[in-house]
């Protein structure tokens, strides 16, 4: 990789609540939580499904209003749409009509950028990932990994300096998430960005995160904020390690605790 | 992929003929057997000729008539395909206008929400008191026959792009034209076809009416001649040029979805 990644930003939570609809009808979906996340740190906001942690990232991507409280990102409050974070949905944002190559040029063109400058950049991406000569493939002609690989390229093409990752490996079978989860864990530790990953898997979480928040189901509060001291790179032997095995049981006794375990 | 280039044009077209054949001969044969079911029947039940013709009769007592068939086809054919052009022309806009106006959306979409459900071809007696036997009733007709289905899906197709898809735009930081032209625009084809497709199986529908209600000239003006004059022969030939204009309109609606988007699934089973 030749480029050189913007700047990771730092990301401050201070005191953020959602609700969603108003008066006596009002969902509390998230919140009041704080936290802070350091320049060029992997957060796994890791919860039950619908505890808030999507939320919580759209609101720091701008997508979603923000109740009480305020997100800064890099000192600025955020309060309109930032572009420059890379965001992969929870729903593909690849687009049918378009090509492999098409669809992370998709990226640069509503960006306006050139698309014709950064074709070795994305060559350089799309190998990175695998998915070199598979350029000119039609969507539906690649399997959900590397659907799923296409999306993290569109997500990242424009070289943010932050990520947001919204379940990015959910709908993938066990050992395709394996893989994905290590050419992430390359990315991270060959760029590092600033990476906020929101998973339900406590394993995934443990694997890739330097900081792991335990969200609470309905209303979500950042409950545990648990630093992972374990050696990189974080391969699958790492998972039998005696640390990973004991961040893994505190974990699934913290979840137990909530009854959704 | 290189060994495509090296066949010979002859044998390309072979081929393509050999695969239509083995998709299509089951269809032919079950056409055909309807023709030659319908051509004993007659003959066996002795149905009179005044009643029911038989396929052989028709298709001999018709040739005589032949250029009137044409050229009734070209002036049915010309309102068909006038009053859909126009709704299109008018139709696709004004869905997109009433996507993005919560205005348009409180006013005239639940006008036109009731009006669908009138039957358009209740206004024909209207119109053709109005404006005459000539082109232009009919043209309004068929005009409106198509126009609400494709208002209606025009709007669904723009209004429903997903929530990621517009989440993707506005952290891009694209603006409204750019954000159509890239992603809106393509979205919504598939569900604006839908409308289009609705639309030119009725465009027919409504000249032929149309026609019957008032004119001197078009096939619907001539099946209702030819069976008042005891002629039923006359009138299935009429119905067969109407049949051919229907799927004439009707394929090159298809043939216009295949070519602007190839990449959907319904276009993709129906090539398969």
């Amino acid at each position: 990789m030749t480029s050189i990644p913007a700047a990771s930003a730092a990301i401050e939570i201070r005191a953020v609540r959602k609700l969603f609809g108003s008066g006596a009808e009002a969902v509390h979906a998230f919140g009041p939580s704080d936290l802070s996340i350091a320049p060029g740190e992997f957060i796994s906001l890791l919860g039950p499904s619908g505890c808030g942690k999507s939320t919580l990232m759209l609101m720091i991507a701008g997508l979603l209003e923000i109740t009480d409280g305020e997100i800064l990102v890099d000192g600025d409050v955020v309060d309109a749409p930032r572009t420059d974070v890379g965001i992969m949905f929870q729903d593909s944002t690849l687009v049918p009509w378009r090509s492999v190559r098409g669809n992370v040029e998709l990226q640069l063109e509503l960006r306006g950028l050139d698309v014709a400058a950064c074709r070795e950049r994305i060559d350089d991406l799309l190998r990175s990932v695998h998915l070199d000569g598979f350029e000119d493939r039609a969507l539906w002609e690649l399997s959900g990994g590397m659907q799923q690989r296409a999306a993290l390229c569109q997500a990242i093409v424009h070289e943010p300096g932050t990520l947001l990752l919204d379940e990015p490996l959910g709908k993938l079978d066990a050992m395709t998430r394996e893989r994905i989860r290590t050419d992430l864990q390359d990315l991270w530790m060959r760029r590092r960005p600033t990476v906020v990953f929101v998973t339900h898997s406590i394993e995934e979480a443990i694997q890739l995160s330097t900081k792991i928040c335990v969200i609470t189901p309905r209303p979500g509060l950042i409950d545990h904020v648990i630093d992972i001291d374990l050696p990189w790179p974080r391969g699958l032997d790492a998972r039998r390690g005696e640390g990973f095995v004991s961040h893994l049981a505190r974990i699934q006794e913290i979840f137990h605790g909530y009854g959704v375990l | 992929m290189a060994a495509v280039t090296s066949v010979s044009p002859v044998a390309a077209g072979a081929r393509w003929l050999a695969r239509w054949w083995s998709r299509s001969w089951l269809f032919l044969l079950f056409f055909a057997a309807f023709f030659v079911a319908w051509e004993v029947l007659v003959d066996a039940l002795e149905v009179p000729r005044y009643i029911l013709p038989k396929p052989s009769t028709i298709v001999i007592k018709s040739s005589a008539d032949l250029d009137r068939l044409v050229y009734y086809t070209w002036v049915t054919g010309t309102e068909t395909v006038l009053g859909y052009a126009v709704a299109i022309v008018l139709a696709v806009p004004l869905g997109l206008a009433i996507a993005f106006s919560r205005f348009l959306r409180q006013t005239i979409y639940p006008f036109f929400v009731s009006i669908e459900m009138t039957p358009k071809i209740a206004f024909a007696p209207l119109f053709i008191s109005w404006l005459g036997f000539g082109l232009l009733p009919k043209v309004i007709i068929v005009f409106l026959v198509c126009f609400f289905p494709i208002v209606l899906n025009a709007i669904l197709a723009f209004g429903s792009l997903s929530e990621e898809l517009t989440r993707f735009c506005r952290a891009t930081g694209a603006g409204a034209w750019r954000s159509f032209v890239k992603v809106r625009l393509p979205a919504a084809m598939p569900q604006c076809f839908v409308g289009f497709k609705y639309a030119a199986i009725n465009a027919t529908v409504g000249a032929t009416i149309a026609e019957f209600i008032g004119s001197d000239e078009g096939l619907g003006f001539y099946i209702q001649i030819v069976t008042g004059n005891m002629r039923p022969d006359l009138a299935f030939a009429g119905i067969f040029f109407l049949t051919v204009l229907g799927l004439a309109v009707f394929g090159l609606v298809t043939l216009a979805e295949r070519l602007l988007i190839p990449w959907h699934i319904s276009v993709r089973r129906a090539a398969s």
